[in-house]
């Protein structure tokens, strides 16, 4: 069977010009890798499904939450969204959430302090934004916080 | 992706409920993702030209199959279609190098090493 292969230019990100070279070809996989996706979903109204939310301020706030916390995110266009209220006889809310993405290492999702930061600013936002649920995807698991209690 | 995460220490650390695994990465949600990637990454540099990633200053060689530049094609041919953003092929594999190479693990990582070692006694 033949491969042909052919060669074409891509454009790619500056590499930091390496001033020591690592040791016996280790020392570069030795740091934790950003492998785990964490992504948040920031809501555009409040559980009522009518009234809006000031959600340029919650993607702020996220944003902001997640560069001091991980090391950075990235917040996408809105999206269009359905939550189905259980509480509420099943009532379908429709938003038009916006999606975060934050790469992070399995080291730093783990850590206490940092998962703490993390539920609480969840729970500021789910409380002060009204919400019935906030909802986060961790690695290949979607998280719900329902209880916004102020601890 | 192996994460090997703790989940419930996650769910207990953030005073969350474990709802259920996902797949995220694939089918039309990861097109979606990549497509929202572009839109916010790529901007019309200021001399004209078409829109980059501005960090994007290196160029090298890179050699690849016909198949694979065919999809590459086909994937941003779609793009361009419903008027998104005009993204090139090589382009679009630039983005999706620079994601997968972000992502790669440790673990993935050693074991792209491993069998050439193995190879080589």
């Amino acid at each position: 069977m033949h491969c042909y292969v052919r060669s074409v230019y891509i454009d790619r990100s500056v590499a930091k010009r390496r001033t020591k070279a690592p040791a016996k070809g280790r020392v570069v996989l030795t740091r934790g890798r950003k492998r785990v996706l964490v992504v948040p979903f920031v809501p555009s109204v409040e559980r009522d499904g009518t009234t809006s939310i000031d959600q340029e301020r919650w993607v702020d706030a996220t944003l902001e939450m997640f560069g001091r916390v991980f090391g950075g995110a990235t917040a996408y266009p809105k999206a269009k969204g359905i939550w189905r209220d259980d509480e509420k006889g099943g009532a379908l809310v429709r938003d038009e959430p916006v999606v975060v993405h934050c790469y992070t290492t399995p080291d730093d999702i783990q850590d206490d302090g940092n998962l703490a930061e993390l539920g609480a600013f969840c729970r500021t936002m789910g409380r002060e934004a009204r919400q019935g649920e906030i909802g986060l995807v961790i690695g290949d698991e979607y998280f719900a916080i329902h209880d916004f209690g102020e601890e | 992706m192996n994460t090997q995460l703790d989940m419930d220490k996650i769910a207990k650390g953030l005073g969350a409920e474990r709802r259920e695994k996902i797949t995220a990465s694939g089918g039309y949600f990861g097109a979606m993702q990549i497509l929202a990637d572009i839109q916010a990454r790529f901007r019309v540099p200021s001399g004209g030209g078409r829109p980059t990633d501005r960090g994007w200053t290196e160029r090298r060689l890179l050699p690849l199959a016909p198949r694979t530049l065919k999809r590459l094609e086909e994937i941003t041919a779609k793009i361009r279609e419903q008027g998104r953003v005009n993204v090139e092929p090589m382009q679009l594999a630039a983005l999706l190098l620079e994601k997968t190479t972000d992502q790669l693990s440790e673990d993935d990582a050693e074991k792209l090493i491993r069998p050439k070692r193995r190879a080589r006694r």
